[in-house]
């Protein structure tokens, strides 16, 4: 089924959904400089939209605390390139700078440890 | 027949006549033409009061659903519609609209595109707050900063003039205000290091007619204000339209606050931020200006409307300006030369200023002090203000000034920003100080001491704006979806109707055919919803609409 769905998509997405299924081993857990970056750097840009500390009424954005913890790929590809409603980023933000907010998400913004 | 001849004679001098809005309709407002809506906030005072009484404190109980309409948008809906000859107008993000304004059904709709990265420099809701109309045409702005004006007839794009480029942290929500035969806009952006101005556009052409900048350069003496280039991301944006004095050709603009919130970024006053504007409108000259809150560190814009009216001050009939300022203080102006007449605080804790004193600077508290030598501290009210954007009404019958207050404070922590265009410049990291009951409640307010005559409370505040008749009703609406009447002179609630979403709409009202209509949008989406973390809402959907009411046929 999914090859079918390859096959009508085209290469290049086929491609990209093989590598996203093939990245679910998750990342270790982040370093609290890490963490911290990341912490501040989501309150000064994405907490506008997705609420103070990912606490969002959920209505109009995505709720955060709810992203697959473990889905790098898909997180790096909707906050570089947006997605619907949701602006890109990629132009404004560094890569490790979207590293350190996807620190923050994946931990559901407990700190480590 | 002499009558008829007349007629004909009139209508061939005003080729517009029956389909255009000219100056001196616009003067008139909502209070001498009850069958239109002409300005943003009912009229050039922004009163947001008619004198329509068919809908009144005994029949409002009778009031059901007449059409709603889909916005197919689900953004906070804060516009607040027009209606000319029976034709609405509303605006949303994303469309302009003109529908038939006895039936809901669609006349043109007109889309708005902006870029997929303008978002990222709106703090606070994806918003348009509605439309001007002026010779036939409908003009308002986009989130990406751009004036259109269009056919009102059709929709069809007449000109489209571009205000400032948007990667630099500009947007723009504001409805358009028409004053001595000129369009004026303001902009949005104090929290992406902006420096924010006023413009006038030619109706005509869209020709770029002055640009007064709301934060003071080096080519005004003011500027000795701002140290250094600070002014350079000073902030001071104009997001909510001004109001209006046709007498005295001078326009009431409110500014915002200053970037960054820190206020050891900037020492000194920062003129013109947390202020009020006098400006001709031909000219954008600044005729006086008044600075409510010098070197703000607490995000109290002073954006908000700026309410004229005529009050009887010791026996003296007095042009006056009114504003439920969001540092809790209730300000009476002088309108014709911006002296203070009174400033009383209106909310119930504020721990800011000490008071304010006769010339009208605030008095800082320790607390103040404090956050200016740098240091984090507890204060009320929260950066949200003891009122937000929301517009009260004042009723010229029961003297008093209807206003959704907010009743909630904040730890506040200075940071210091470095500025990135097109990124947050905040300056201030807060956290928000909940209290036990209600945060917030709808006061009428007694402008000339501050003091609330009732207070309608609401557990999750209300955002939405104010509208007050002669038939003693007040309406508002609530986060939660409902629109809801209270009675003017005691606050009893009357009446109520839930909506599919949250209201942060503006309710207007107008008679046609014998009829009196209320019309609300519905959409959630706005500063509360997105900063508070109030996770009760949760359970309200988005989803835009108009909704419009009428008495049931008895
Ligand atoms: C202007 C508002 C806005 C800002 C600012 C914003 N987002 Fe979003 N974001 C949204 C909306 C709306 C959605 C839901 C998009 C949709 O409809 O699928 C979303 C969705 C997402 C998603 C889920 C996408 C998916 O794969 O389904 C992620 C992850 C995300 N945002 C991360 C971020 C991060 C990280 C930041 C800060 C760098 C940020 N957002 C800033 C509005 C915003």
């Amino acid at each position: 089924m999914r090859f079918a769905a390859c096959l009508i998509v085209g290469f290049s997405l086929c491609a990209f959904l093989v590598s996203a299924r093939s990245q679910t081993t998750p990342d270790p857990p982040p370093s609290p400089q890490q963490f911290g970056k990341g912490s501040e750097l989501f309150a000064q840009i994405c907490s506008h939209c997705h609420g103070p500390h990912m606490v969002n009424p959920g209505t109009a954005s995505f709720d955060l605390r709810k992203f697959p913890h473990d889905d790098r790929q898909r997180f790096f590809n909707s906050v570089s390139n947006g997605k619907k409603a949701m602006p890109p980023w990629k132009d404004v933000l560094h890569p490790d700078e979207i590293e350190a907010v996807w620190a923050y998400v994946r931990t559901g913004g407990v700190e480590p440890q | 027949m002499r009558k008829l001849l007349l007629t004909a004679v009139i209508a061939a001098l005003v080729p517009f006549g029956l389909h255009a809005q000219t100056a001196s309709d616009l003067m008139k407002g909502s209070q001498k033409d009850t069958a239109n809506v002409l300005n943003y906030g009912m009229g050039y005072d922004l009163q947001r009061f008619s004198p329509l009484t068919q809908v009144n404190r005994d029949t409002v109980k009778h009031l059901v659903p007449v059409w709603n309409y889909s916005y197919d948008d689900n953004k906070s809906e804060e516009s607040q519609p027009l209606v000319y000859n029976g034709v609405l107008y509303v605006t949303t993000n994303a469309a302009t609209m003109a529908l038939n304004a006895k039936t809901g059904e669609q006349i043109w709709k007109s889309k708005i595109e902006y870029p997929d990265e303008t978002p990222r420099i709106v703090c606070c809701g994806i918003i348009n707050r509605g439309a001007a109309l002026y010779e036939g045409k409908i003009f308002r702005t986009t989130l990406d900063a751009f004036v259109v004006a269009m056919d009102a007839k059709t929709g069809k794009e007449l000109w489209r003039s571009h205000a400032i480029d948007f990667k630099d942290g500009y947007s723009m929500t504001v409805a358009p205000l028409i004053a001595d035969g000129v369009v004026l806009t303001g902009i949005s952006g104090a929290e992406y290091g902006i420096r924010g101005f006023i413009d006038g556009w030619d109706p005509d052409t869209g020709k770029h007619l002055w640009r007064t900048y709301t934060v003071a350069g080096p080519d005004d003496p003011n500027g000795k204000t701002w140290p250094g280039d600070t002014y350079q991301h000073g902030g001071g944006s104009t997001w909510i339209t001004g109001s209006f004095d046709p007498d005295l050709h001078t326009v009431y603009w409110g500014t915002g606050n200053a970037g960054s919130w820190n206020p050891t970024t900037h020492p000194g006053d920062n003129l013109y931020t947390c202020s009020v504007l006098a400006l001709d409108p031909k000219t954008g000259k600044i005729k006086w200006h008044f600075q409510f809150s010098p070197n703000d560190p607490y995000d109290y814009d002073s954006v908000a409307e700026m309410v004229l009216a005529d009050l009887n001050i010791g026996g003296k009939p007095t042009k006056v300006l009114m504003d439920t300022n969001r540092n809790g203080f209730f300000y009476v102006l002088d309108r014709t030369n911006g002296k203070l007449i009174t400033a009383n605080q209106y909310i119930t804790k504020q721990t800011w200023a000490k008071g304010i004193d006769e010339g009208g600077r605030p008095i800082a508290s320790e607390i103040t002090d404090k956050v200016r030598q740098g240091q984090e501290q507890d204060v009320w009210p929260g950066a949200m203000g003891g009122k937000n954007w929301s517009p009260v009404s004042y009723n010229p019958g029961t003297g008093l000034v209807y206003a959704n207050t907010l009743n909630f404070g904040m730890h506040y922590k200075p940071t210091t920003p470095e500025f990135r265009a097109g990124l947050t410049y905040w300056g201030a990291d807060i956290t928000w100080i909940w209290p036990d009951g209600p945060r917030g409640g709808l006061k009428a307010i007694d402008p000339m001491t501050g003091k609330a005559k009732w207070e309608a409370p609401s557990d999750i505040p209300r955002f939405s704006g104010v509208l007050s008749t002669a038939g003693g009703v007040v309406f508002s609406g609530k986060l939660t979806g409902e629109l809801e009447a209270f009675d003017a002179d005691n606050g009893k609630k009357l009446w109520q109707f839930k909506t599919g979403s949250g209201v942060e709409g503006q309710p207007v009202t107008w008679q046609q055919d014998g009829v009196q209509y209320i019309a609300v949008s519905s959409g959630i989406g706005g500063v509360y919803t997105l900063f508070s973390g109030d996770e009760r809402l949760s359970q309200v959907p988005a989803g835009g609409s108009l909704w419009v009411f009428a008495l049931a046929p008895q």
